[in-house]
């Protein structure tokens, strides 16, 4: 039997920030194009548990680290930088020129599967954005678009 | 993304009073002048 709660979950993830169409959106950071709602709730998939993701046993689900330290790392990996010998870098490395990438809070609830170092979630939905080679005017538009704060970085 | 080893998992139901999800402002209505006779 599951615990219940009514608070949300506040996580940390990252997103890449691309361009759709006429607007910028919010990315899965680890699925290709799969692209974040604005002003609903964004839904896990599974191509084989369909809606009942997240399922215990496979690794369905929206993901998202306890801390901001454990998305940091993530987006060190990413990048390629790496920690030099007994030193840790607590600068976050520069990104190509044109591919943003949003690093978090979000909002998780529904069905969560709780692990030593983050979740998986059935729902989930930004609660605040630090954006990350980005500028002021796509900072503006990721607002206004999904109504939370985002911050230049 | 890597968030720990798969045998430390509980389940949690989260049933939030309210959605996090913010909802635009209601528009207001255009409020007239009063004009003077």
């Amino acid at each position: 039997m599951s615990e219940i709660h009514t608070e949300p979950i506040v996580a940390w993830r990252l997103w890449h920030v691309r361009r759709h169409e006429d607007e910028h959106r919010l990315e899965s950071f680890t699925w290709h194009h799969v692209s974040w709602p604005a002003r609903r709730r964004f839904e896990a998939r599974c191509p084989t548990h369909g809606e009942a993701a997240p399922v215990h046993g496979h690794e369905c689900g929206i993901y998202a680290f306890r801390t901001r330290e454990l998305a940091e790392d993530l987006l060190r990996r990413y990048t390629g930088i790496r920690q030099h010998y007994g030193r840790r870098y607590h600068e976050l490395p520069p990104l190509r020129q044109g591919c943003p990438i949003a690093l978090g809070r979000v909002s998780l609830w529904g069905r969560v599967i709780a692990r030593q170092h983050g979740f998986r979630a059935q729902y989930a939905y930004p609660y605040e954005l630090f954006l990350i080679g980005g500028d002021d005017g796509l900072a503006r538009e990721l607002r206004g678009l999904y109504a939370v704060d985002v911050s230049p970085s | 993304m890597e968030i720990g080893a798969p045998d430390t998992e509980r389940e949690i139901e989260i049933v939030p009073l309210e959605e996090p999800v913010p909802v635009p402002a209601p528009a207001e209505a255009p409020v007239e002048e009063p004009v003077p006779s």
